[in-house]
């Protein structure tokens, strides 16, 4: 671990960010604890494969890639009336809500989890709270971060109350208006989901960074008793991109999905892991990732369900697939089964491979030529994992990109 | 009047040391005809049919597969261009060899997730009418721009439809599938995916229905079909001959369906060869007496 954090990322400059949102207290002790803690962390686990280790984050270059005191950004953060939508610092000057982010600020991510949490925690200038009250259901909550600096450091927190439902779409890209960048770009997100009882959130993530970007996100969830916590992971841009989403199913008859769909091509590198942990008893969990890489890009996925000793009852599902359209692109692929319960029903599978070649002849002999079949193929690859997605735009929007990137 | 022609056809499997698989093949089906290749399990019948439509597995070592077309074999098509009229088949990409008429109706059709069927075959009747007219009468400045981007995304507007915009192309899917007593659910479904085996042989009827190929092969088409199915299928391959005109090839392993689509000709074939011809009644004797009777008829003559 050669790596030398910046000169900027010191006590000097985290006091400085926190000054100048006038934060408060407590949080200016957490950001102070994560920054003292850094140098004893660990990078964030990767996945590794049997002899391979497909991401290095240690080798990322932060000294050149970080500069806390110049994020900027452009930002939407809408919501429908009943729901309130603020940014990170307005909720911080309302009293309710400046309270409510006290007490589940890093609650549900330990903000100490691994270095780049803490670095996150220690730099973080921006960032969304969504707060559902009770027996309130909205609809397209939208969050749209466009950076325009060489880093940008986010947080979200969503929490809705019992009887409430929510569903949100949050995405991050690079603004045409950005400023040039030679050795790259560094994004971080941390978001963090409080799911009231009998509550749904439905989270939708559209990640299409420019290329240049390196991106570390962490997204996890608590579901308490009958609440139902559904991750869409979508990934299309990005140099490289570590994210692990996960889910805390703590609450008696809780539920989760995480569904994932990326498409990689060029030099991109996506380590992408999803993870549910079936604390409570009658939980149920459905991972399923579809993904597509082309070019010379690689892509990792690994995928955990979790049961534990008094998890009675637990149903818990997992698919992954994958799609290589070249024969440079690298994919891998496990999911994993740990099972301390056996009053479990689960089920988990995992492929890699290539377009079938049957297949792509059937539909050459019906007159259609290769390309266009292939492309046929694809789109149509993706179609389960679009299905789930709640919110119009999002589902829209993957699937006028992927049809894109097909061009 | 279409015309399909194997001359003398070697093929083995495409790779180094690939097994010999046809060892001569002779076969003409006109349009209008129906014929029957008969054989054993292992004698090259799908084969036969693969190297047809253009197969990657395999490599003709030996011999010609040609197509001859005649003025008046496209409806919308005026005047043939003379330098049109015998094609080279193995000259061909599969796709291309579907625009000029050869359809594989497969023994093992392909489930394909998350394509609707409607959404398949529209695609597949313009992608073949727009190659057709560039194979017959030269790629077109307009179609040489196009070429990179095909639309197919639901999100594009109406510029890329096509040749059969999709309220057309739906009202000729309806009435092909009536014919064919076929579920109008079908149409949104997605292709192959989830249908019983009798369910897809259907489609691959349909298919051709709605393609209109001048020579359509049909790989053990009747294989586990109730009889209900059977005489459905057979319905629509008798329209396929009367109503479109094609020329089908009829793979089978059994009389069973040749009860319901009366063959012009019969051929059998054993061992990589056609080894005997005859009229509808070659198939009765065959179901009669059995392959082994082929073998000994033609051994002890040779
Ligand atoms: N792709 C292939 N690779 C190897 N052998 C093959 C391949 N295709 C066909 N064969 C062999 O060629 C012979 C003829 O097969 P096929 O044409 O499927 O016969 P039929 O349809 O008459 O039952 C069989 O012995 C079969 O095993
Ligand atoms: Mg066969």
């Amino acid at each position: 671990m050669s790596t030398q954090l910046h000169q900027d990322i010191s006590e000097e400059t985290v006091r400085q960010l926190a000054d100048e949102h006038d934060e408060p207290e407590w949080l200016l002790q957490t950001r102070l604890d994560a920054l003292d803690a850094l140098e004893d962390l660990d990078y964030p686990s990767v996945i590794e494969t049997p002899g391979r280790k497909w991401t290095n984050l240690e080798d990322l270059d932060f000294e050149a890639l970080v500069d806390p005191l110049t994020q900027t950004e452009q930002k939407d953060q809408v919501g429908p009336e009943d729901v309130e939508v603020a940014s990170f610092h307005e909720a911080l000057q309302d009293d309710d809500l400046a309270e409510l982010v006290e007490e589940h600020f890093g609650s549900i991510v330990d903000p100490q989890q691994n270095r780049l949490t803490a670095l996150s925690t220690a730099l973080f200038t921006t960032g969304t709270v969504v707060y559902v009250p009770a027996g309130v259901d909205a609809e397209d909550v939208k969050i749209r971060t466009s950076m325009t600096s060489r880093s940008l450091f986010n947080y979200t927190l969503v929490v809705t109350e019992s009887n409430s439902s929510v569903t949100i779409l949050e995405r991050q890209d690079t603004s045409d208006d950005a400023e040039a960048v030679d050795d790259g770009r560094y994004y971080s997100g941390v978001v963090e989901v409080d799911a009231g009882e009998n509550s749904y959130v439905q989270y939708g993530s559209l990640q299409d960074f420019d290329e240049d970007t390196y991106n570390y996100t962490v997204k996890r969830g608590d579901a308490t008793t009958y609440s139902t916590v559904d991750w869409i992971e979508g990934n299309l841009g990005s140099r490289l991109t570590k994210t692990s989403v996960s889910t805390e199913l703590n609450g008696d008859s809780s539920e989760t999905k995480i569904v994932g769909a990326f498409f990689g091509h060029d030099g991109q590198h996506f380590d992408l892991d999803s993870k549910v942990w079936h604390r409570g008893e009658h939980t149920t969990a459905d991972l399923v990732t579809r993904g597509v890489i082309d070019d010379d890009a690689r892509s990792v996925y690994e995928g955990v369900q979790d049961v534990g000793e008094d998890a009675w009852d637990t149903s818990s599902y997992q698919r992954e697939n994958t799609l290589m359209l070249s024969d440079e692109s690298e994919a891998d692929a496990s999911p994993k089964l740990i099972i301390n319960n056996h009053d479990t029903e689960a089920s988990h599978s995992a492929t890699v491979g290539q377009v079938d070649e049957e297949t792509l002849f059937y539909m050459e002999n019906r007159g259609v030529p290769e390309q266009l079949a292939t492309d046929m193929l694809v789109e149509g690859f993706f179609v389960p994992v679009l299905e789930e997605v709640e919110v119009e735009e999002l589902r829209e929007d993957l699937q006028t990109r992927i049809h894109e990137r097909l061009q | 009047m279409a015309t399909l022609e194997l001359k003398n056809v070697h093929a083995k499997v495409a790779e180094e040391g690939g097994e010999q698989i046809l060892e001569g093949v002779d076969l003409e089906i006109p349009s209008g005809e129906i014929h029957a290749l008969m054989g054993p399990n292992g004698s090259g019948k799908s084969t036969t049919s693969k190297i047809i439509a253009g197969h990657p597995a395999y490599d003709v070592t030996e011999g010609e597969v040609l197509l001859h077309l005649e003025e008046g074999d496209f409806d919308d098509v005026a005047e043939l261009p003379e330098d049109a009229r015998t094609w080279d088949l193995l000259e061909l990409e599969p796709n291309e060899r579907a625009a000029l008429g050869i359809y594989l109706g497969f023994q093992y059709p392909a489930e394909i997730e998350g394509v609707t069927l409607v959404n398949f075959l529209r695609t597949a009747l313009n992608a073949k009418l727009e190659e057709r007219d560039e194979l017959l009468f030269g790629e077109d400045e307009e179609a040489e721009e196009d070429d990179e981007g095909y639309e197919t995304s639901p999100m594009e507007g109406p510029a890329d439809e096509g040749e059969v915009g999709v309220a057309e192309f739906q009202e000729l899917l309806s009435e092909k599938m009536e014919a064919l007593d076929m579920d109008e659910s079908f149409a949104t479904r997605y292709l192959n995916a989830g249908f019983s085996g009798g369910e897809k042989k259907q489609n691959e009827v349909l298919q051709a229905a709605i393609l209109e190929p001048s020579i359509a092969v049909l790989d053990e088409i009747d294989s586990g079909l109730d009889i209900d199915r059977l005489q459905d299928v057979a319905k629509g391959i008798n329209a396929l001959r009367d109503e479109q005109d094609t020329g089908i090839l009829q793979i089978t392993h059994y009389q069973r369906i040749l009860d319901y689509v009366e063959p012009d000709r019969v051929h059998i074939m054993l061992d990589g060869e056609v080894v005997m011809e005859g009229d509808a009644e070659l198939a009765e004797k065959l179901e009669d007496k059995g392959y082994d009777w082929v073998r000994d008829q033609v051994y002890e003559t040779a």
